[in-house]
């Protein structure tokens, strides 16, 4: 009998997190796209803004691939 | 209504308004030509070198700084296309139009010349320059509400129904008043059924401005001694904590110290701190100076609202606002000499 629910779990860990990170760099990058057009050099720093949220996604896969590497 | 881009790019205009220290240097500058050298290290240098190739002085210190505030605001109107958030900031550049119309019929009654009236006009609302320059070109006030009416222009209205009133007694006041009253009427009604946060935020300031005019009248008919029911016609309708009775009480009082009594436990109760020698000489300049602080400060202070709402193109419209207000204040102190003292008690500081 195949187990589901580990896959299901690692799934969810790393989709949500990508969830996450969509949401937040939706906000942040509309927002840094107005900076910019008006403080064009803000463009460093607006990237790195944009970025931060990206550590939710690789929590998230770190995570599932804890649950794949430990529990399978 | 997607604020993110539009309120991070206003915030990123305000980086650009006069800090205190640059508006200290400004007013520490000897003469105008001086002034005009430091701001063109502004913000303001490519509206002031379009000046200089037609002005000079003071003149081209007004009109860039005046062309600037409307690009400003046109570019703000530009970024909150549609829905109701362009309603509501229509409802504050409005106030532009509405300011520009008493300030040509004013021209017109004392018959001055139309590229003086045009000088003075800030063209930030929805009547552009090309409106108010054929506008000005009318003969006399009948024909600037006439023409007003035949583009369908909301303010004809008020404009119409007081006028025999006006023409009878000769009072643009009477003007001055109706159209005031109409804008916050108008106003107030397009914000009535709305419910979201930004209606509250705008509907508060406009509340505010309502509640400063009334008690600006007020503090004026006590000084000057004016009959209750005379005034009761210039009170503006809107506000939930000064209506109609409470004015009239704050009237009845029948001196400046009785209304200030009756401001306490109000928001605008701070205006008792004013220096005595300022009450017993009932100056009301004073009172009134205090007065617009409050609300520029209110208005300014919005940029610590929520950063998604229509708090911040509200502060960054009066803090614009009021940077050119002392931008001019400064140039015209320098013209006529003012001493220092008198210029720093002229500017608005926030």
């Amino acid at each position: 009998m195949v187990d589901f629910g580990i896959p299901i779990g690692a799934g969810i860990a790393f989709g949500l997190g990508a969830l996450g990170t969509g949401i937040a760099q939706s906000r942040i990058g509309a927002a840094g796209a107005g900076t910019i057009a008006e403080k064009p050099e803000m463009f460093g720093l607006m990237i790195i803004l944009v970025a931060i949220p990206e550590t939710l996604v690789i929590l998230g896969f770190v995570v599932a691939s804890m649950i794949m590497i430990m529990l399978v | 209504m997607e604020y993110a881009y539009v309120n991070a790019r206003i915030k990123a205009m305000k980086s650009r308004l006069l800090d205190p220290s640059l508006l200290e240097q400004l007013i520490n500058k000897p003469d105008v030509d001086s002034l005009i050298s430091e701001l063109e290290k502004t913000a303001y240098r490519e509206e002031l070198e379009k000046a200089g190739v037609l002005y000079s002085g003071i003149n081209r210190i007004e009109v860039a700084i005046r062309k600037d505030l409307v690009k400003t605001f046109r570019t703000i109107l530009t970024l909150i296309k549609g829905g109701e958030t362009e309603t509501y900031l229509t409802i504050i550049l409005n106030r532009w139009d509405v300011q520009n119309i008493k300030t040509i019929i004013r021209g017109k009654k004392i018959q001055e010349n139309p590229a003086e009236i045009l000088e003075c006009l800030i063209p930030a609302g929805e009547l552009d320059e090309a409106a108010l320059t054929e506008l000005v070109k009318q003969v006399d006030v009948k024909a600037v509400i006439d023409l007003l009416a035949t583009w369908g222009i909301v303010y004809a209205r008020p404009l119409t129904q007081h006028f025999k009133e006006f023409t009878d007694s000769g009072d643009m006041q009477v003007l001055e008043y109706a159209l005031d009253t109409f804008y916050y009427q108008d106003a107030l009604a397009k914000l009535k059924t709305a419910e979201s946060d930004d209606a509250r935020i705008l509907k508060n300031i406009l509340v505010t401005e309502i509640d400063i005019n009334n008690i600006k009248t007020v503090l004026r008919s006590v000084r000057d001694r004016i009959d209750t029911e005379e005034v009761k016609r210039y009170f503006v309708q809107g506000s939930p904590d000064f209506d109609t009775e409470k004015l009239l009480s704050m009237m009845k009082a029948g001196t400046i110290e009785g209304v200030l009594k009756q401001l306490e436990h109000t928001p605008y109760q701070f205006i008792a701190k004013i220096p005595p020698e300022y009450i017993a000489a009932e100056k009301i300049s004073a009172f009134e100076k205090e007065l617009e602080r409050y609300l520029v400060k209110k208005a300014v202070g919005q940029f610590m609202g929520d950063p998604l709402s229509i708090a911040i193109p509200i502060a960054y419209i009066w803090a614009k606002f009021t940077e050119v207000t002392n931008i001019r204040v400064i140039a015209r102190c320098k013209v006529t000499e003012v001493p220092e003292k008198e210029l720093r008690e002229a500017l608005i500081s926030v």
